[in-house]
């Protein structure tokens, strides 16, 4: 049925349309809300989502970016009940979750994916568009234009070195091509298949003259760390670096540093970030599932989550915000939280491979990481 | 046999059992009872098992924007993928190797007749536990103990011996074989219990009373026996070792190349989504797989002699 | 004759003892870290935390639960087909082979996207952990099978159905008064080997967002790295308790080599 602007309107039509419109603000809980006047504190959008009855969330580790403190703040705000399922997916496994569980009330409201799989979720028409509140804070790289997903929270590659094994830690990229690090170095998972090992190989790239177009320095730096014995090919975990197997991970900035934190007591964790490189950074993406069975309280969550005080509590998991530039410019993150953060040199100038570069570079890595580097 | 023949003639519609001779009977009995036994075996296969991989064949032939392509089969050629299937045939034919010989022998020596009986349950039951012993704990276990910097390694340093500048390393394929050891030796030992039984201890008897010593009695007798099995039992081995995933991973990230490392990496992993590798890789995993099985039957078929009564 | 059980029994020991170490010492090392608790303190502080978790008990009982249901499903399938073949269609058994060792070269992926695509099924299924039994059963296929098959080929089905037959047993009998009692240790090697393969399953549950203790010990190794290795010993233990709890269970009901 072809209604528009043609021959045929008249006042008519255009009075029904203007009714229509305004029918349609006017009407509060439709599924087809472009966004919530309110923010987080709109009251019919929390309304509406607490007759839902709860959210499913899916991949959200407790010590990732403190998610565990985000979970219980909206859970405590609202008094909606989350069911955080499966903490370890991996972005493919909760894509297929997204399709496996179409139309059951179990399946997952909201995913935090990686940037490529965004891509493949809205290209599959897996997620449904939402614009939060304060949309137009969140840096243009870092979303899609047309609200299907949007990057939440973004670090950069560091150091995690575990000190009693290690009795002076580097400092840089050379530095960990020296003979004291034997054995010692290690990246959490195969890059081709870990996002922050991809993300380490990138680093070591522009650490030592590459740059977002090329990867191919950070494999031949890993290449010689592999000949000369001082990277092992073991996937690190909390265990491992823990207990002096892996005494250096080159990880996320955030996981590094909530790992420190943990272990406060038993041992002593610094995070460093490479001196005299660029930094590499990259950011994770929300999006809300097109068969979100509560998609009401998923728009609540998204509301939650960028809002001043969801920001915050990812600051508190050691992740830069989406925001992190507008909220400085306000001045409104808490003096302890920004003290507990790495020095914010390193950050100011951080640039995100956008999808062509990221794919020339799973081109290159596929290609030539296993030839090249033989531990 | 008459009297099944009667019962389910009875019940069948078409033609009418007296214009069924006797042998028609009994062979509309025999595809009866088959369908009754075998039946729902087939039908769960096909329908959980056969269907769903199904996808595997037309999504490793689709492109991208649709229609057919060779170029994600072609893609096997590649140099790196042939070494990831060689790591991981050579990989499974060795860690099943070891399984079965180290596995046989100490199901002989733990559960053989001779053995007392405490020590019997206790093996199979650690058996149990061990053979799902793999991944991430198993990983561990063995890094804490022969990494580089593992407890075994830094103690034999003291004593001037360096495994690891000797050429040792647990993150090669010999490395490997030794940690997959740890579950397929009790796979082995589970599989071979009820052969072993099978082994009457009045055949030994005989044997040594016609003046057999135990080597021919295992070379005539025991081994040609127990072949069929011990093949049996080297194809779960090997078919074990070759869908490891998680083990290999969590030691060596995917350094060593391994198919279903790579497969993983392309179906279910946080860097990239290509649902067409991944199948072309599985197809290539199946063939391997048909080339094994293949041998086996014609290996089988020798070896069956003893089996045929 | 005692003479030459002795000679065959000693010989075994030192062969025993190092594969005994082999299996020890890697179970030394972890136990080890997950004793440690910083510095050079070593404590049980691990245990302790890990055993108060009630979702590590809930997420075990509910793995257990699904093994015994697959354990259930998968010998029903499975016995009668295995058996029929030995007995009656051994020209059955390349089909048998190849379809056994299928669930190895499907990457649980893909069975899974392919499942989930093909049977939206009913919902009283679907929604539950239930539903995970399905799949386990193909995952522990190729085990149970080999199991079954060495066990029916130790024994001499024919004679022994013949025997059955001529004394005047009836199908049923045949299978549940003779052949089974006879299957016992290939039987008990099925169920450990299934309740391994369910325990031990991550991928599925993942998922299809079900709490199975592969999951939730995935997710502690992730982050208490002491409580990783604790929660590793004390699953051994816990599993071996259960594996003990089958073999007692299958081992009262006839002695082995009973029939002979």
């Amino acid at each position: 049925m072809r209604s528009g602007w043609g021959p045929g309107t008249g006042r008519r039509d255009v009075l029904k349309l203007g009714l229509g419109a305004g029918a349609l603000a006017a009407m509060p809980a439709l599924s087809h809300r472009a966004w919530a006047a309110g923010g987080a504190d709109d009251a019919t959008l929390i309304a509406a989502a607490k007759a839902e009855g709860g959210l499913n969330t899916i991949a959200l580790p407790p010590d990732w970016a403190n998610y565990g403190e985000i979970i219980k703040t909206y859970q405590d705000k609202y008094g909606i009940p989350i069911s955080n399922a499966s903490p370890d997916a991996s972005s493919a496994q909760e894509l297929q979750a997204i399709r496996s569980l179409k139309g059951q009330r179990r399946g997952p409201d909201v995913v935090d994916v990686g940037p490529s799989f965004a891509l493949i979720g809205a290209g599959e028409g897996l997620f449904q568009p939402y614009k939060v509140s304060v949309w137009d804070t969140i840096p243009d790289d870092m979303k899609d234009a047309g609200g299907l997903w949007y990057g939440d929270y973004f670090g950069i590659v560091s150091l995690g070195v575990n000190t009693s094994a290690v009795k002076n830690p580097p400092k840089s990229w050379a530095d960990l091509k020296k003979p004291d690090y034997k054995g010692m170095i290690a990246l959490n998972g195969s890059p081709l298949g870990a996002a922050a090992a991809f993300a380490g190989v990138f680093a070591a790239s522009l650490g030592n003259g590459g740059s977002l177009d090329d990867i191919g320095p950070g494999i031949q730096f890993f290449a010689e760390l592999a000949k000369s014995g001082n990277f092992t090919p073991v996937a690190a975990t909390a265990a491992s670096i823990t207990s002096g197997q892996t005494p250096i991970v080159i990880n996320w900035d955030y996981l590094n540093l909530a790992q420190a934190q943990k272990t406060k007591g038993m041992l002593k964790i610094d995070v460093v970030i490479p001196e005299g490189a660029p930094p590499f950074g990259n950011y994770y993406c929300q999006a809300i599932s097109k068969y979100a069975p509560h998609p009401e309280a998923a728009k609540l969550w998204q509301e939650f989550f960028y809002s001043d005080q969801g920001q915050i509590l990812l600051l508190k998991g050691f992740a830069h915000p989406a925001r992190f530039a507008d909220m400085v410019s306000r001045n409104v993150i808490p003096a302890d939280v920004m003290a507990a953060l790495p020095p914010a040199e390193p950050y100011k100038n951080v640039k995100f491979p956008d999808s062509e570069q990221t794919k020339k570079a799973q081109k290159t890595l596929a290609e030539q990481w296993s030839k090249l580097v033989k531990s | 046999m008459v009297e099944t023949g009667q019962v389910l003639t009875a019940a069948t519609a078409r033609p009418a059992p007296w214009q069924l001779s006797a042998a028609g009977r009994r062979a509309r009995a025999a595809t009866v009872a088959t369908a009754l036994f075998v039946g729902p075996f087939l039908l769960y296969v096909t329908a959980f098992l056969v269907l769903p991989a199904l996808r595997l064949l037309t999504q490793a032939f689709s492109g991208a924007k649709g229609g057919v392509t060779l170029q994600y089969v072609a893609e096997l050629a590649e140099p790196q993928v042939l070494h990831a299937f060689a790591n991981s045939i050579l990989l499974s034919a060795f860690s099943a190797l070891v399984g079965l010989i180290v596995g046989g022998l100490t199901a002989y020596f733990a559960m053989g007749p001779n053995a007392p009986r405490g020590l019997r349950s206790f093996v199979t039951t650690f058996s149990a536990v061990a053979a799902n012993f793999a991944g991430v704990p198993l990983a561990f276990a063995f890094i804490a103990t022969l990494g580089s910097l593992g407890m075994i390694t830094v103690w034999l340093k003291q004593w001037g011996i360096d495994i690891y500048a000797a050429g040792f390393s647990l993150y090669s394929l010999s490395g490997m074989v030794l940690v997959y050891a740890y579950f397929q030796i009790p796979l082995m030992l589970i599989v071979i219990a009820p052969a072993l039984e099978g082994l009457r201890r009045e055949w030994r008897e005989a044997a040594e009373n016609l003046g057999a010593s135990a080597g021919d009695y295992w070379r005539h007798v025991g081994l040609p026996i127990l072949l069929p099995s011990l093949l049996s039992a080297y194809i779960l081995l090997f078919g074990n070792a070759f869908s490891a995933y998680a083990t290999p991973y969590a030691l060596t990230s995917g350094s060593l190349a391994l198919v279903p490392i790579e497969i993983s990496n392309v179906l279910s992993g946080n860097v990239m989504l290509a649902p067409q590798t991944g199948a072309a890789l599985s197809i290539g995993m199946i063939v391997v797989m048909v080339v094994v099985m293949a041998l086996y039957a014609v290996i089988a078929r020798r070896v069956n002699r003893w089996g045929r009564r | 004759m005692s003479a030459g059980r002795r000679r065959a029994w000693g010989g075994g020991i030192p062969f025993l003892i190092v594969v005994g170490l082999y299996f020890a010492v890697p179970l030394i090392a972890t136990g080890l870290f997950s004793l440690w608790e910083g510095g050079s303190r070593y404590g049980p502080a691990a245990y302790i935390a890990v055993v108060q978790q009630a979702p590590l008990w809930a997420s075990l009982f509910l793995s257990f639960r699904l093994a015994l249901e697959t354990i259930l499903v998968g010998l029903v399938i499975l016995v009668p087909a295995v058996f029929w073949m030995h007995l009656r269609t051994p020209r059955l058994k390349p089909v048998f082979d190849f379809i056994s060792v299928l669930p190895f070269v499907v990457p649980p992926v893909v069975l899974v996207a392919g499942m989930t695509a093909l049977y939206t099924g009913p919902d009283w299924l679907v929604s539950t952990p239930n539903y995970l039994v399905i799949p386990y059963v193909i995952l522990a296929l190729p085990y149970t099978y080999r199991a079954l098959d060495v066990g029916l080929r130790a024994l001499d089905v024919r004679t022994l159905t013949e025997a059955a037959q001529n004394l005047g047993a009836g199908w049923g009998m045949l299978v549940f008064r003779v052949v089974i009692p006879n299957l016992t240790t290939a039987l008990i090697g099925a169920a450990l080997l299934t309740i391994a393969i369910v325990m031990g399953e991550f991928t599925f549950a993942n998922i299809l967002l079900f709490n199975t203790f592969a999951v939730y010990i995935n997710y502690i190794g992730g982050t208490a790295a002491t409580q990783a290795a604790a929660l590793t010993l004390l699953s051994f233990v816990i599993t071996w308790l259960a594996m003990t709890g089958v073999l007692l269970t299958g081992r009262g009901q006839v002695q082995i080599g009973g029939a002979r």
